[in-house]
């Protein structure tokens, strides 16, 4: 049985995690798909169904972090466009 | 005798004001568990961030002792909102204290908290 909780916690992990890393399109992508994830599934009421969800969305946080080490070895030389400021 | 009373005086005097300093006083102590009332500002730069993140109108009420449910927050709201005010303060809220925050004052309040424990932990 997933706890409400255990949900806001692993959202929290997810958001966090992204937050890491060095490129911009990666980082603002983790962020929206990790919220539509949970917006999406935020009414479901079967406990299995939630169970299969949760560990979805555990297994997703196992890649972020995975990949974030990889990318933190490579990070982009120049700045993304999106993320200077306006003149 | 007047020599003597004034001496007396003197220490009563001290003494009274000493007690008048101590309860007067409220020093934002590093200890405390966001006890302490925060800033104007940092209310209004909370309130602001709360305002984008759930998408209220100019004209929507927004006071100090608003809770996110009454302002039509769901559960995840808070997450996104305590992670904006993380990057805006520049500061690192714990699990546990997030999960306790229901109000916009609540929410200033403890990000003062951490704001004035930040600059300590650097300095050492």
């Amino acid at each position: 049985m997933v706890a409400k909780l255990q949900v806001i916690s692993l959202c929290r992990s997810l958001l966090r995690a992204g937050r890491k890393y060095p490129d911009y399109n990666i980082r603002e992508y983790t962020k929206r798909r990790a919220l539509d994830g949970f917006h999406m599934n935020k009414n479901l009421t079967d406990p299995s169904k939630v169970k299969e969800v949760y560990a979805e969305g555990k297994a997703q946080l196992e890649v972020v972090e995975r990949a974030l080490k990889v990318y933190l070895a490579y990070p982009p030389k120049t700045k993304n466009i999106m993320e200077l400021k306006v003149q | 005798m007047n020599h003597g009373s004034s001496r007396v005086h003197g220490t009563r005097e001290q003494l009274t004001s000493l007690s008048a300093t101590s309860l007067s006083c409220k020093a934002p102590s590093a200890r405390s568990i966001g006890t302490s009332q925060a800033k104007p500002e940092t209310v209004q730069k909370v309130s602001d961030i709360v305002r984008e993140q759930l998408a209220l109108s100019a004209d929507t009420a927004l006071t100090a002792e608003s809770k996110f449910s009454a302002l039509g927050a769901d559960s995840l709201d808070p997450v996104e909102i305590v992670m904006a005010l993380e990057e805006k303060f520049d500061i690192s809220v714990e699990e546990s204290d997030a999960q306790n925050i229901t109000t916009i004052q609540e929410t200033a309040d403890l990000i003062e908290d951490l704001v004035q424990k930040k600059p300590a932990a650097q300095a050492s």
